[in-house]
Protein backbone atom coordinates (compact mmCIF):
# COMPACT_ATOMS: atom_id res chain seq x y z
CA UNK A 1 0.00 0.00 0.00
CA UNK A 2 2.81 2.12 1.10
CA UNK A 3 4.58 1.68 -2.27
CA UNK A 4 1.36 2.87 -4.27
CA UNK A 5 1.07 5.98 -2.53
CA UNK A 6 4.57 6.70 -3.66
CA UNK A 7 3.61 5.13 -6.91
CA UNK A 8 0.49 7.72 -7.42
CA UNK A 9 2.20 10.58 -6.09
CA UNK A 10 5.05 10.00 -8.73
CA UNK A 11 2.24 9.58 -11.14
CA UNK A 12 0.73 12.97 -10.20
CA UNK A 13 3.65 14.89 -9.56
CA UNK A 14 3.39 16.69 -13.02
CA UNK A 15 -0.12 17.16 -12.68
CA UNK A 16 0.56 19.18 -9.48
CA UNK A 17 3.50 21.08 -10.63
CA UNK A 18 2.98 24.69 -12.27
CA UNK A 19 3.34 23.53 -16.46
CA UNK A 20 6.47 24.76 -18.10
CA UNK A 21 6.44 26.57 -20.93
CA UNK A 22 9.66 25.88 -22.80
CA UNK A 23 9.36 22.16 -22.02
CA UNK A 24 5.69 22.09 -23.53
CA UNK A 25 6.51 24.13 -26.19
CA UNK A 26 9.50 21.55 -26.92
CA UNK A 27 7.46 18.76 -26.59
CA UNK A 28 4.54 19.83 -28.78
CA UNK A 29 5.52 23.33 -30.80
CA UNK A 30 9.26 22.92 -31.80
CA UNK A 31 8.94 20.01 -34.56
CA UNK A 32 6.79 22.37 -36.82
CA UNK A 33 7.61 25.71 -35.88
CA UNK A 34 11.61 24.53 -34.44
CA UNK A 35 13.17 25.49 -31.76
CA UNK A 36 12.60 29.58 -31.27
CA UNK A 37 10.12 29.95 -34.17
CA UNK A 38 11.79 30.20 -37.01
CA UNK A 39 9.64 28.16 -38.94
CA UNK A 40 9.64 24.61 -40.45
CA UNK A 41 6.75 22.03 -41.49
CA UNK A 42 4.57 25.43 -39.41
CA UNK A 43 4.46 28.68 -39.91
CA UNK A 44 7.64 31.13 -38.46
CA UNK A 45 7.07 32.95 -35.45
CA UNK A 46 8.32 36.30 -35.90
CA UNK A 47 8.54 39.04 -33.91
CA UNK A 48 6.61 41.27 -36.46
CA UNK A 49 4.42 37.87 -36.73
CA UNK A 50 3.67 37.52 -32.39
CA UNK A 51 3.57 41.76 -32.54
CA UNK A 52 0.16 41.49 -34.40
CA UNK A 53 -1.11 38.81 -32.30
CA UNK A 54 -3.02 38.93 -28.81
CA UNK A 55 -2.40 36.34 -26.31
CA UNK A 56 -5.83 35.36 -26.55
CA UNK A 57 -5.39 34.34 -30.55
CA UNK A 58 -2.33 32.36 -29.91
CA UNK A 59 -4.10 30.14 -26.93
CA UNK A 60 -6.99 29.97 -29.02
CA UNK A 61 -5.21 29.01 -32.43
CA UNK A 62 -3.39 26.08 -30.32
CA UNK A 63 -7.10 24.84 -29.17
CA UNK A 64 -8.39 24.93 -32.35
CA UNK A 65 -5.90 24.62 -35.18
CA UNK A 66 -6.64 25.26 -38.53
CA UNK A 67 -8.13 21.82 -39.96
CA UNK A 68 -7.05 20.75 -43.08
CA UNK A 69 -4.13 23.29 -42.99
CA UNK A 70 -1.55 21.00 -41.00
CA UNK A 71 -1.79 22.84 -37.39
CA UNK A 72 -3.70 20.02 -35.31
CA UNK A 73 -5.72 21.54 -32.01
CA UNK A 74 -4.55 21.00 -28.58
CA UNK A 75 -7.70 20.37 -27.25
CA UNK A 76 -6.04 17.99 -24.35
CA UNK A 77 -3.58 20.62 -23.29
CA UNK A 78 -5.52 22.38 -19.94
CA UNK A 79 -5.70 26.50 -19.82
CA UNK A 80 -3.00 26.66 -17.83
CA UNK A 81 -0.53 24.49 -20.57
CA UNK A 82 -1.92 26.93 -22.87
CA UNK A 83 -1.20 30.05 -21.32
CA UNK A 84 2.37 28.65 -20.34
CA UNK A 85 3.21 28.11 -23.93
CA UNK A 86 1.97 31.60 -25.08
CA UNK A 87 4.09 32.76 -21.82
CA UNK A 88 7.07 30.84 -22.87
CA UNK A 89 7.06 32.07 -26.86
CA UNK A 90 6.26 35.92 -25.86
CA UNK A 91 9.86 35.75 -24.18
CA UNK A 92 11.61 35.24 -26.61
CA UNK A 93 11.07 39.41 -27.60
CA UNK A 94 10.21 40.47 -23.98
CA UNK A 95 7.48 42.35 -25.13
CA UNK A 96 3.61 41.88 -24.20
CA UNK A 97 0.85 41.32 -27.33
CA UNK A 98 -1.70 43.60 -27.88
CA UNK A 99 -4.71 43.63 -26.78
CA UNK A 100 -7.79 44.01 -29.16
CA UNK A 101 -11.25 44.90 -27.84
CA UNK A 102 -13.50 41.53 -28.78
CA UNK A 103 -16.62 43.29 -30.13
CA UNK A 104 -17.77 42.83 -33.39
CA UNK A 105 -16.69 45.52 -35.73
CA UNK A 106 -19.57 47.05 -37.30
CA UNK A 107 -19.43 46.50 -41.22
CA UNK A 108 -21.56 45.56 -44.05
CA UNK A 109 -20.42 42.61 -45.61
CA UNK A 110 -22.55 43.59 -49.00
CA UNK A 111 -19.91 46.76 -49.29
CA UNK A 112 -16.68 44.75 -48.34
CA UNK A 113 -17.20 41.82 -50.97
CA UNK A 114 -15.83 44.28 -53.87
CA UNK A 115 -13.12 45.54 -51.73
CA UNK A 116 -11.77 42.02 -50.84
CA UNK A 117 -11.84 40.96 -54.41
CA UNK A 118 -10.09 44.32 -55.67
CA UNK A 119 -7.40 43.97 -52.79
CA UNK A 120 -6.99 40.94 -51.51
CA UNK A 121 -8.41 38.02 -53.83
CA UNK A 122 -4.94 38.05 -55.81
CA UNK A 123 -2.85 36.33 -52.61
CA UNK A 124 -5.86 35.11 -50.50
CA UNK A 125 -8.18 33.59 -53.12
CA UNK A 126 -11.50 34.05 -53.88
CA UNK A 127 -12.75 31.91 -51.20
CA UNK A 128 -10.03 33.10 -48.62
CA UNK A 129 -8.23 29.38 -48.69
CA UNK A 130 -5.07 31.35 -49.32
CA UNK A 131 -2.81 30.56 -52.39
CA UNK A 132 0.15 28.68 -53.21
CA UNK A 133 0.81 24.91 -51.96
CA UNK A 134 1.42 23.50 -48.76
CA UNK A 135 2.95 25.56 -46.04
CA UNK A 136 5.92 26.21 -43.94
CA UNK A 137 9.50 26.47 -45.53
CA UNK A 138 10.50 22.84 -45.69
CA UNK A 139 12.22 21.08 -47.89
CA UNK A 140 12.42 22.74 -51.17
CA UNK A 141 10.64 25.74 -50.84
CA UNK A 142 11.73 29.10 -51.29
CA UNK A 143 13.01 30.05 -48.44
CA UNK A 144 13.05 33.02 -48.52
CA UNK A 145 8.95 33.32 -49.01
CA UNK A 146 8.85 32.47 -45.80
CA UNK A 147 4.67 32.96 -44.67
CA UNK A 148 1.89 31.58 -47.26
CA UNK A 149 -1.06 33.60 -47.12
CA UNK A 150 -3.77 32.77 -44.42
CA UNK A 151 -6.51 30.73 -45.09
CA UNK A 152 -9.27 33.08 -43.64
CA UNK A 153 -12.07 30.75 -44.57
CA UNK A 154 -10.43 28.44 -42.10
CA UNK A 155 -12.79 27.58 -39.13
CA UNK A 156 -9.47 27.58 -36.50
CA UNK A 157 -8.65 30.93 -38.01
CA UNK A 158 -12.13 32.47 -37.68
CA UNK A 159 -12.71 31.30 -34.08
CA UNK A 160 -9.11 32.91 -33.19
CA UNK A 161 -9.02 35.96 -34.81
CA UNK A 162 -10.72 38.91 -33.44
CA UNK A 163 -12.56 41.82 -35.88
CA UNK A 164 -10.24 43.85 -33.97
CA UNK A 165 -7.32 42.00 -34.49
CA UNK A 166 -7.66 41.64 -38.25
CA UNK A 167 -8.47 45.35 -38.88
CA UNK A 168 -5.12 46.24 -37.26
CA UNK A 169 -3.47 43.76 -39.41
CA UNK A 170 -4.82 45.21 -42.96
CA UNK A 171 -4.41 48.56 -41.77
CA UNK A 172 -0.69 47.50 -40.87
CA UNK A 173 0.03 44.95 -43.52
CA UNK A 174 3.01 41.79 -42.83
CA UNK A 175 6.17 42.61 -44.14
CA UNK A 176 7.01 38.76 -43.96
CA UNK A 177 4.28 37.44 -46.22
CA UNK A 178 4.84 40.43 -48.34
CA UNK A 179 1.09 42.06 -47.08
CA UNK A 180 1.11 45.73 -47.84
CA UNK A 181 -0.66 47.95 -45.07
CA UNK A 182 -4.12 49.29 -46.79
CA UNK A 183 -3.43 51.90 -44.32
CA UNK A 184 -3.65 55.19 -47.31
CA UNK A 185 -6.01 52.86 -49.77
CA UNK A 186 -8.92 51.66 -47.68
CA UNK A 187 -10.81 53.76 -44.53
CA UNK A 188 -11.39 52.54 -41.26
CA UNK A 189 -14.85 52.25 -42.03
CA UNK A 190 -13.89 50.08 -45.29
CA UNK A 191 -11.51 47.68 -43.46
CA UNK A 192 -14.39 47.09 -41.47
CA UNK A 193 -16.64 46.12 -44.67
CA UNK A 194 -14.04 43.65 -45.59
CA UNK A 195 -13.78 41.99 -42.01
CA UNK A 196 -17.18 41.67 -42.24
CA UNK A 197 -16.92 40.17 -45.34
CA UNK A 198 -13.94 38.02 -44.49
CA UNK A 199 -16.88 36.81 -41.79
CA UNK A 200 -18.84 35.43 -44.66
CA UNK A 201 -15.99 32.98 -46.39
CA UNK A 202 -16.59 29.49 -45.41
CA UNK A 203 -13.95 26.47 -45.95
CA UNK A 204 -14.21 24.68 -48.64
CA UNK A 205 -15.49 21.40 -48.67
CA UNK A 206 -13.28 18.02 -48.57
CA UNK A 207 -14.10 15.63 -50.65
CA UNK A 208 -13.75 11.70 -49.27
CA UNK A 209 -12.80 8.32 -50.82
CA UNK A 210 -15.54 5.96 -51.99
CA UNK A 211 -18.23 5.12 -49.34
CA UNK A 212 -17.88 1.39 -49.80
CA UNK A 213 -14.02 1.52 -48.92
CA UNK A 214 -14.68 4.00 -45.61
CA UNK A 215 -13.68 3.15 -42.40
CA UNK A 216 -11.53 -0.05 -43.58
CA UNK A 217 -7.94 0.39 -43.09
CA UNK A 218 -7.02 -1.20 -47.12
CA UNK A 219 -7.95 -2.33 -50.16
CA UNK A 220 -8.35 -5.80 -50.58
CA UNK A 221 -9.42 -7.77 -53.66
CA UNK A 222 -9.41 -11.56 -54.26
CA UNK A 223 -7.10 -12.65 -57.10
CA UNK A 224 -8.29 -15.29 -59.59
CA UNK A 225 -5.22 -16.12 -60.71
CA UNK A 226 -1.89 -18.08 -58.80
CA UNK A 227 0.15 -16.32 -56.79
CA UNK A 228 3.02 -15.37 -59.61
CA UNK A 229 0.70 -14.14 -62.08
CA UNK A 230 -1.01 -12.14 -59.92
CA UNK A 231 2.14 -10.71 -58.50
CA UNK A 232 2.81 -9.98 -62.34
CA UNK A 233 -0.47 -8.93 -63.44
CA UNK A 234 0.00 -5.86 -60.70
CA UNK A 235 3.61 -5.00 -62.24
CA UNK A 236 2.14 -4.82 -65.41
CA UNK A 237 -0.83 -2.88 -64.50
CA UNK A 238 1.25 -0.38 -62.18
CA UNK A 239 3.62 0.07 -65.40
CA UNK A 240 0.46 1.09 -67.43
CA UNK A 241 -0.09 3.84 -65.07
CA UNK A 242 2.54 5.79 -65.16
CA UNK A 243 4.70 4.57 -61.90
CA UNK A 244 8.55 3.46 -61.70
CA UNK A 245 8.62 -0.24 -59.54
CA UNK A 246 11.03 -0.55 -57.46
CA UNK A 247 12.30 -4.51 -57.11
CA UNK A 248 9.86 -6.43 -54.96
CA UNK A 249 10.44 -7.18 -51.35
CA UNK A 250 8.98 -9.81 -49.33
CA UNK A 251 6.70 -8.80 -46.42
CA UNK A 252 9.30 -10.25 -43.54
CA UNK A 253 12.24 -9.56 -45.55
CA UNK A 254 15.04 -7.47 -43.26
CA UNK A 255 13.35 -9.36 -40.30
CA UNK A 256 13.29 -13.02 -41.23
CA UNK A 257 16.73 -14.88 -42.47
CA UNK A 258 16.55 -16.12 -45.86
CA UNK A 259 15.47 -19.76 -45.07
CA UNK A 260 12.45 -18.58 -42.92
CA UNK A 261 11.05 -15.77 -45.12
CA UNK A 262 7.75 -16.26 -46.13
CA UNK A 263 7.80 -16.25 -49.91
CA UNK A 264 4.35 -15.90 -50.71
CA UNK A 265 4.17 -12.40 -48.99
CA UNK A 266 5.92 -9.73 -51.73
CA UNK A 267 5.61 -5.86 -51.53
CA UNK A 268 5.31 -4.43 -54.87
CA UNK A 269 6.64 -0.43 -54.17
CA UNK A 270 6.40 1.79 -56.72
CA UNK A 271 6.55 5.40 -57.21
CA UNK A 272 5.88 8.54 -59.49
CA UNK A 273 8.78 10.30 -58.60
CA UNK A 274 6.93 14.06 -60.22
CA UNK A 275 4.48 13.58 -58.24
CA UNK A 276 6.66 12.27 -55.10
CA UNK A 277 8.56 15.73 -55.44
CA UNK A 278 5.27 18.04 -55.80
CA UNK A 279 3.20 15.95 -53.04
CA UNK A 280 6.92 16.72 -50.06
CA UNK A 281 6.35 20.06 -50.97
CA UNK A 282 2.90 20.08 -50.32
CA UNK A 283 3.55 18.08 -46.95
CA UNK A 284 7.39 16.52 -46.40
CA UNK A 285 5.88 14.13 -43.76
CA UNK A 286 4.35 12.19 -46.09
CA UNK A 287 7.43 9.66 -45.50
CA UNK A 288 5.55 8.27 -42.67
CA UNK A 289 3.45 6.47 -45.17
CA UNK A 290 5.73 6.01 -48.25
CA UNK A 291 6.57 4.13 -50.53
CA UNK A 292 2.93 3.44 -52.16
CA UNK A 293 2.90 -0.23 -51.70
CA UNK A 294 0.79 -3.09 -53.27
CA UNK A 295 1.00 -6.85 -51.42
CA UNK A 296 -0.14 -9.87 -52.77
CA UNK A 297 -0.67 -12.43 -50.34
CA UNK A 298 -1.24 -16.12 -50.90
CA UNK A 299 -3.18 -17.63 -47.34
CA UNK A 300 -5.91 -20.81 -47.01
CA UNK A 301 -5.01 -21.34 -50.58
CA UNK A 302 -6.71 -17.62 -51.98
CA UNK A 303 -4.42 -14.93 -53.34
CA UNK A 304 -5.37 -11.55 -51.83
CA UNK A 305 -3.95 -8.12 -53.41
CA UNK A 306 -3.86 -5.38 -50.77
CA UNK A 307 -3.00 -2.17 -50.52
CA UNK A 308 -3.19 0.39 -47.87
CA UNK A 309 -6.97 2.67 -47.92
CA UNK A 310 -4.79 5.70 -49.44
CA UNK A 311 -7.77 7.88 -48.79
CA UNK A 312 -7.94 7.59 -45.15
CA UNK A 313 -4.58 7.44 -44.92
CA UNK A 314 -3.65 11.41 -46.31
CA UNK A 315 -6.39 12.57 -43.62
CA UNK A 316 -3.84 11.79 -40.85
CA UNK A 317 -1.90 14.68 -41.36
CA UNK A 318 -4.60 17.13 -41.20
CA UNK A 319 -3.33 18.97 -44.80
CA UNK A 320 -6.51 19.49 -47.13
CA UNK A 321 -4.42 19.11 -50.22
CA UNK A 322 -3.19 15.65 -49.57
CA UNK A 323 -6.67 14.59 -48.57
CA UNK A 324 -7.58 15.51 -52.25
CA UNK A 325 -4.58 13.80 -53.34
CA UNK A 326 -5.76 10.88 -51.25
CA UNK A 327 -8.95 10.61 -52.91
CA UNK A 328 -7.47 11.05 -56.62
CA UNK A 329 -4.90 8.09 -55.64
CA UNK A 330 -7.79 6.14 -54.61
CA UNK A 331 -8.93 5.86 -57.59
CA UNK A 332 -5.34 5.18 -59.41
CA UNK A 333 -4.94 2.44 -56.99
CA UNK A 334 -8.18 0.65 -57.06
CA UNK A 335 -8.07 0.65 -61.25
CA UNK A 336 -4.42 -1.28 -60.42
CA UNK A 337 -5.75 -3.79 -58.79
CA UNK A 338 -8.86 -4.46 -60.33
CA UNK A 339 -7.30 -4.66 -63.64
CA UNK A 340 -4.53 -6.79 -62.09
CA UNK A 341 -7.44 -9.16 -60.74
CA UNK A 342 -9.79 -9.00 -63.67
CA UNK B 1 9.03 -3.38 -12.99
CA UNK B 2 6.29 -4.68 -14.85
CA UNK B 3 3.83 -3.54 -13.02
CA UNK B 4 5.23 0.06 -13.48
CA UNK B 5 5.22 -1.02 -17.42
CA UNK B 6 1.39 -2.50 -17.13
CA UNK B 7 0.58 1.34 -15.61
CA UNK B 8 2.59 2.95 -18.46
CA UNK B 9 0.98 1.13 -21.31
CA UNK B 10 -2.60 1.92 -19.51
CA UNK B 11 -1.78 5.24 -19.32
CA UNK B 12 -1.06 5.45 -23.11
CA UNK B 13 -4.33 3.83 -23.51
CA UNK B 14 -6.10 6.02 -21.35
CA UNK B 15 -4.89 9.13 -21.98
CA UNK B 16 -5.93 11.04 -25.17
CA UNK B 17 -3.05 12.65 -27.25
CA UNK B 18 -2.28 15.87 -26.72
CA UNK B 19 -2.93 16.90 -30.08
CA UNK B 20 -5.42 15.76 -32.81
CA UNK B 21 -2.56 14.46 -35.23
CA UNK B 22 -2.31 11.22 -35.67
CA UNK B 23 1.52 11.18 -36.37
CA UNK B 24 4.20 10.80 -33.63
CA UNK B 25 6.66 13.57 -34.10
CA UNK B 26 9.48 14.98 -33.04
CA UNK B 27 12.61 17.58 -33.60
CA UNK B 28 16.68 16.50 -33.14
CA UNK B 29 19.32 19.12 -32.64
CA UNK B 30 21.85 16.67 -34.66
CA UNK B 31 22.47 16.58 -38.20
CA UNK B 32 20.27 13.69 -40.24
CA UNK B 33 22.72 11.33 -40.89
CA UNK B 34 23.87 11.31 -37.16
CA UNK B 35 19.81 10.62 -36.00
CA UNK B 36 19.90 8.29 -38.68
CA UNK B 37 22.66 6.13 -36.89
CA UNK B 38 21.51 6.36 -33.80
CA UNK B 39 18.22 5.41 -34.53
CA UNK B 40 19.20 2.49 -36.05
CA UNK B 41 21.17 1.23 -32.96
CA UNK B 42 18.34 2.20 -30.62
CA UNK B 43 15.76 0.49 -32.40
CA UNK B 44 17.52 -3.28 -31.47
CA UNK B 45 17.43 -1.87 -28.03
CA UNK B 46 13.63 -1.85 -27.81
CA UNK B 47 13.44 -5.82 -29.81
CA UNK B 48 13.35 -4.52 -33.02
CA UNK B 49 15.13 -5.41 -36.37
CA UNK B 50 15.63 -3.05 -38.89
CA UNK B 51 14.35 -4.31 -41.91
CA UNK B 52 15.64 -1.97 -44.36
CA UNK B 53 16.20 1.99 -45.15
CA UNK B 54 14.59 3.81 -48.06
CA UNK B 55 16.13 6.41 -49.67
CA UNK B 56 13.45 9.15 -51.00
CA UNK B 57 16.43 11.57 -51.48
CA UNK B 58 18.67 9.17 -53.36
CA UNK B 59 15.47 8.08 -55.62
CA UNK B 60 14.37 11.83 -56.02
CA UNK B 61 17.51 12.96 -57.10
CA UNK B 62 18.18 9.87 -59.61
CA UNK B 63 15.12 12.07 -61.46
CA UNK B 64 16.45 15.04 -61.11
CA UNK B 65 14.35 16.45 -58.27
CA UNK B 66 16.01 18.25 -55.55
CA UNK B 67 16.01 16.81 -51.98
CA UNK B 68 17.60 17.62 -48.44
CA UNK B 69 18.25 14.06 -46.62
CA UNK B 70 15.08 12.38 -46.73
CA UNK B 71 15.03 8.54 -45.58
CA UNK B 72 12.23 6.04 -44.36
CA UNK B 73 13.37 3.00 -41.23
CA UNK B 74 11.39 -0.14 -41.32
CA UNK B 75 11.25 -1.85 -38.32
CA UNK B 76 9.45 -4.77 -37.22
CA UNK B 77 9.63 -7.98 -34.64
CA UNK B 78 8.77 -10.91 -37.09
CA UNK B 79 6.71 -13.17 -34.28
CA UNK B 80 4.29 -9.58 -34.45
CA UNK B 81 4.13 -9.26 -37.94
CA UNK B 82 3.52 -12.87 -37.91
CA UNK B 83 0.92 -12.94 -35.75
CA UNK B 84 -0.92 -9.94 -36.95
CA UNK B 85 -0.92 -10.87 -40.63
CA UNK B 86 -2.23 -14.43 -39.49
CA UNK B 87 -5.66 -12.75 -38.67
CA UNK B 88 -5.39 -9.57 -39.99
CA UNK B 89 -3.98 -9.28 -43.77
CA UNK B 90 -5.40 -5.82 -44.08
CA UNK B 91 -2.40 -4.61 -41.99
CA UNK B 92 -0.08 -6.12 -44.14
CA UNK B 93 0.45 -2.52 -45.86
CA UNK B 94 1.10 -0.37 -42.33
CA UNK B 95 3.68 -3.68 -41.57
CA UNK B 96 7.07 -3.65 -41.03
CA UNK B 97 6.68 -0.17 -38.97
CA UNK B 98 8.57 2.91 -40.33
CA UNK B 99 10.14 6.02 -39.25
CA UNK B 100 10.76 9.00 -41.52
CA UNK B 101 14.03 11.02 -40.95
CA UNK B 102 13.98 14.33 -42.84
CA UNK B 103 16.78 16.95 -42.72
CA UNK B 104 15.59 20.64 -41.58
CA UNK B 105 18.60 22.42 -42.34
CA UNK B 106 21.70 21.49 -39.66
CA UNK B 107 18.70 19.55 -37.69
CA UNK B 108 16.18 16.55 -38.32
CA UNK B 109 12.57 15.97 -38.44
CA UNK B 110 11.75 12.29 -37.47
CA UNK B 111 7.84 11.57 -38.19
CA UNK B 112 5.64 8.38 -38.18
CA UNK B 113 2.63 7.53 -37.88
CA UNK B 114 0.46 6.84 -34.47
CA UNK B 115 -0.40 3.07 -34.67
CA UNK B 116 -3.27 4.05 -31.78
CA UNK B 117 -4.87 5.71 -35.34
CA UNK B 118 -5.33 2.30 -36.51
CA UNK B 119 -6.94 1.25 -33.46
CA UNK B 120 -10.26 3.11 -35.48
CA UNK B 121 -10.40 0.10 -37.98
CA UNK B 122 -10.77 -2.66 -35.14
CA UNK B 123 -12.69 -0.63 -32.73
CA UNK B 124 -13.67 -4.31 -30.97
CA UNK B 125 -10.12 -5.86 -31.42
CA UNK B 126 -9.19 -5.32 -27.60
CA UNK B 127 -5.66 -6.85 -28.48
CA UNK B 128 -4.62 -5.32 -31.65
CA UNK B 129 -5.96 -2.17 -29.45
CA UNK B 130 -3.19 -3.00 -26.80
CA UNK B 131 -0.67 -3.59 -29.58
CA UNK B 132 -1.40 -0.28 -31.36
CA UNK B 133 -0.55 1.19 -28.05
CA UNK B 134 2.55 -0.88 -27.29
CA UNK B 135 3.55 0.40 -30.48
CA UNK B 136 2.72 3.77 -30.29
CA UNK B 137 4.94 4.02 -26.73
CA UNK B 138 7.92 2.31 -28.44
CA UNK B 139 8.40 4.98 -30.99
CA UNK B 140 7.12 7.79 -28.19
CA UNK B 141 10.13 6.75 -26.44
CA UNK B 142 12.32 6.51 -29.23
CA UNK B 143 11.91 9.60 -30.59
CA UNK B 144 12.25 10.98 -26.77
CA UNK B 145 15.83 9.69 -27.28
CA UNK B 146 16.53 11.40 -30.62
CA UNK B 147 15.22 15.00 -29.21
CA UNK B 148 17.86 14.37 -26.63
CA UNK B 149 20.73 14.26 -29.04
CA UNK B 150 23.15 16.71 -28.74
CA UNK B 151 24.15 19.04 -31.70
CA UNK B 152 26.61 17.24 -34.02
Amino acid sequence: MKHLNWLLLLLCAPLLAAPDGKALYEDNCSVCHHSRGEGGIGLPLTDEILSQVSDDYIAKTIRHGRPGRIMPSFEALSPAQVKAIVRYVRSWSGKPGPVFKTAKLKGDAKLGKPLYEKNCVRCHGKDGSGEGPGTGVTMSRERTFMVMPAALNNRGFQQSASDAMIHDIILSGRKVGGMPSFKSKLSDQEISHVVAYLRTLKPPVIRQGMEEWRGKPAYIMESPYDFDTTVENVKQALTGANFRIFPQRYLEQGLADEFSVNTRQVSIRFCNFKELYHLLNIDPRLGTVLPCRINVIERDGKVLVISANVAQLATLFNNQELSEVGVLMEEVILAVMEEATL
Amino acid sequence: MKILAGICLMLALMLPAQADQKLVMARSHAKAQHVMDVLKETLPEYGYSVAHVQRCDGGMAEFHYKSDFYRVVFFGKLEEVRRILADHPEMSPYLPLKIAVIAENDETVLAAMDPRALGAFFPDDKKLQLQFARWYNDIQAMLDEMRQLKKK
